[in-house]
């Protein structure tokens, strides 16, 4: 059993309002076809043996709920510890950059009073990547530091990423944006669980921050050290930015790095059938969901669970999310269908590689 | 129907000798079906659509696989409080143990385990035959007609009727005749080998069976005659669905083929009547720049970077660069690697066949070829 318990904070939203963030907090965007955001950190934090894992909700919690239930689907319906439904402070955060804010952390402090395990580790569920947290937690133990925050070398330059300094090993502070080649901070920390609670009682008087804020003027007093991970990672900020990370997992590298053997991403199981391919339908390079019925033909896109692709309908560049019925003649390029929508036939929905086009989730068909 | 009314005893220990290489390790109930099925979830699930939530599975071949895929039965929704899922594997007494000498004889040995229940009715089933049942329909039928015992029965054709366990029934679905494989058959209404019993009825002659030397202690062989011959209440109930027993490899490779087309006339995506699995949870499927699935079912997990035929690709497995599938099974995990071609195959789970390896023949007269669990076929093997 780990060493650690969990904090995973659902509760913020990207911050580019879309239309695929209004209906739903981040946390339960889809992703991967038939995965939604969250799915990664709780897998990460079951992989590496966590057993009691609270996620902090935002108010419009059901599509979470609806999704983690009781945890089941990760090992976490247990008699002792499990899945621990945290509630956020009223009103959250929609501030930039703000994802572990003091208040909400404050306002479950029983669930880390509660806890035995010396450390915590903390992640928001905008950041996607397949970790083994075994090395962070023997690290952060070896080197006594109070909290150990994860990095990675940053891969373009990009203002909605938060990013360390770091000096002799040290973490001198941390600020909005990253460059090529910085630190970028992948959203996850480990914490004494101790610190932690201390943390709080220090800061009290500005538990509207982030605690990394709070921090700020403290960095020489409270030994912040950093990890570096070095396999994919990506943040989902923008709706530009979730169209381009889900189409990298087109990459079959970057898929098996994101679903390698022997850490397995757990999400909701459904009985969903196979996917049918009927005769003329024609796909090439694309991730298709079970349930999916194609007569017609997909390129280079993303397919959610239940998919009707009818036979002489075009889909290119896009995602296709569950349930949606694509019509006989209609043609989708470079677009986000959101779920349940149906498009009927011979409609034409075309956004550009630079501007997708985002068709908003649909009322439940039956 | 209130809870324990009518359990079921499923009948899943039979070997599948006929699967050859498929069930060489596993049960033939847990022999993976459909792209992310194993047999015995379409029992199973049709337990949990017909809301008999008291399921005793009895076991007894290489149960390995099989005890732990069904686990406490949560997948079908069968893990209810005071209900469930229960496995049961022979076992010993203050006397010794006894390995289960027949279907009626594995029932017989857990009468402890139905009287625990008490239920009024108790249906019978085999974990290994393929069809979407509403017990409850059957069972509803069987009070309808205060019957000692109903068994499902289903018109098949003619010449094929002496295959079977053939049934004669008057105007009533009252049961009049009840003969093995008859060589001229009277009718062409088959038994299922499906049954609903009376419990208390079911109990009193399991244990005369159990006392007949002369007895194979078979339901359909031993207790159903014997029934007749005492002029119990024997009822039919007749289904016109979809219904098939996987029992050899050609059928089983026929069956897998008729989930393909348009219209199969058993329909994965029905959704009122879900067939539901122990399925892990693996990413979508993924198709190659140069890939090509035409008239075929993709499980979850596989990737695809060859042609697909008219073929059934489960869970997890892989088609490698330029390599040929057609008319073929591939279970779980199976690989054919890059430049390889198989034609009218079934590859077991985990199998490999290695790059540019021929396997099977589109000649119909010739078997089908059937690759074993982990068996790696090199060159030169095939």
């Amino acid at each position: 059993m780990a060493q650690a318990i969990g904090i995973i904070t659902a509760n913020y939203s990207t911050q580019n309002s879309s239309m695929l963030t209004d209906v739903r907090p981040a946390a339960s965007l889809p992703y991967a076809g038939r995965y939604r955001l969250i799915d990664f950190p709780m897998s990460n934090l079951v992989n590496c043996g966590v057993r009691t894992v609270g996620v902090v909700m935002p108010y419009n919690y059901r599509s979470i709920i609806d999704h983690i239930g009781s945890g089941k689907d990760w090992s976490l319906d247990r008699k002792n510890g499990g899945l621990f439904i945290l509630p956020g402070s009223a009103f959250g955060s929609t501030r930039e950059g703000s994802r572990f804010l003091l208040r909400d952390i404050d306002f479950n402090r029983l669930f880390l009073d509660r806890a035995t395990e010396p450390y915590v580790i903390v992640s928001s569920s905008n950041v996607i990547f397949n970790m083994d947290y075994d090395p962070l937690i023997d690290c952060h133990a070896s080197t006594g530091a109070d909290i150990t925050i994860v990095t990675r070398k940053a891969t373009c330059d990009d203002p909605n990423l938060s990013s360390a300094w770091i000096e002799d090993g040290r973490v001198k502070g941390m600020h909005r944006g990253a460059k090529y080649g910085e630190d970028e901070f992948l959203d996850t920390f480990i914490i004494k669980r101790e610190v932690l609670l201390k943390a709080l009682d220090w800061y009290a008087a500005v538990s509207h921050l982030d605690l990394f804020e709070a921090l700020a003027q403290d960095f020489d007093k409270v030994n912040v050290m950093d990890y570096q991970f070095n396999g994919y990672a990506a943040s989902i900020f923008t709706t530009q930015g979730y169209f381009r990370h889900s189409m990298e997992l087109l990459d079959p590298k970057i898929a098996e790095e994101l679903f390698p053997e022997g850490r397995p991403v757990m999400t909701k199981a459904h009985d969903t059938p196979p996917a049918k391919y009927e005769t003329g339908s024609r796909v090439r390079n694309s991730l298709v969901s079970a349930g999916s019925r194609i007569s017609g033909s997909i390129t280079g896109s993303i397919l959610g669970r239940g998919v009707r692709v009818e036979r002489g309908a075009t889909v290119r560049n896009s995602l296709i999310g569950q349930g949606v019925v694509i019509e006989s003649g209609a043609i989708i390029e470079n677009a986000i269908v959101d779920r349940n929508n149906f498009i009927p036939a011979g409609t034409e929905l075309r956004g550009t590689p630079e501007a997708v086009l985002v068709k908003e989730k649909s009322p439940e068909r039956h | 129907m209130s809870k324990e009314k009518c359990i079921a005893m499923l009948l899943a220990g039979g070997q599948g000798s006929r699967l050859g290489a498929l069930t060489r390790n596993i049960a033939k109930p847990a022999v993976s079906f459909g792209g992310k099925y194993r047999i015995i979830d379409f029992a199973l699930s049709n337990c949990a659509n017909s809301g008999i939530d008291t399921v005793g599975v009895l076991t007894q071949y290489r149960p390995y696989v099989l005890h732990s895929y069904i686990g406490t039965g949560e997948a079908w929704n069968l893990d209810e409080r005071g209900a469930g899922v229960s496995i049961l594997p022979p076992y010993a007494t203050e006397t010794g143990g006894a390995w289960y000498e027949g279907t009626a004889d594995a029932v017989y040995q857990n009468i402890g385990y139905i009287e625990g229940y008490k239920p009024d009715y108790v249906l019978i089933l085999s974990g290994d035959q393929l069809y979407r049942m509403d017990y409850h329909k059957m069972l509803e039928n069987h009070i309808r007609h205060n019957a000692d015992l109903t068994v499902s029965v289903m018109p098949v054709p003619w010449e094929e009727a002496s295959r079977f366990g053939i049934i004669t029934q008057d105007d009533d679905e009252k049961i009049l005749k009840f003969t093995e494989k008859p060589k001229k058959p009277d009718s062409n209404l088959a038994s299922m080998g499906i049954y609903i019993f009376n419990t208390d009825l079911l109990i009193e002659k399991l244990k005369e069976d159990h006392n007949d030397p002369q007895s194979e202690h078979d339901f359909g062989n031993n207790i159903i005659p014997k029934l007749l011959s005492e002029g119990r209440r024997l009822y039919t109930f007749e289904f016109n669905g979809f219904w098939r027993d996987v029992g050899t490899i050609a059928s089983f490779h026929e069956t897998s083929m008729e989930l393909l087309g348009e219209k199969p006339e058993f329909d994965l995506y029905a959704k009122d009547f879900p067939i539901m699995s122990n399925a892990s949870t693996r990413p979508p499927h993924y198709v190659g720049p140069e890939g090509d699935i035409d008239d075929s079912l993709v499980g979850n997990g596989c990737r695809v970077f060859g042609s697909v035929k008219h073929s059934v690709l489960s869970t997890d497995s892989y088609v490698g660069p330029r390599a040929t599938v057609v008319d073929s099974i591939l279970l779980p995990g199976a690989k054919v690697k890059e430049g390889a071609r198989v034609v009218r195959a079934i590859l077991g789970e985990n199998s490999t066949v290695e790059e540019n390896v021929t396997l099977g023949s589109v000649d119909v007269t010739k078997d089908t070829a059937v690759i074993g669990d982990d068996v790696v076929v090199g060159k030169g093997e095939e």
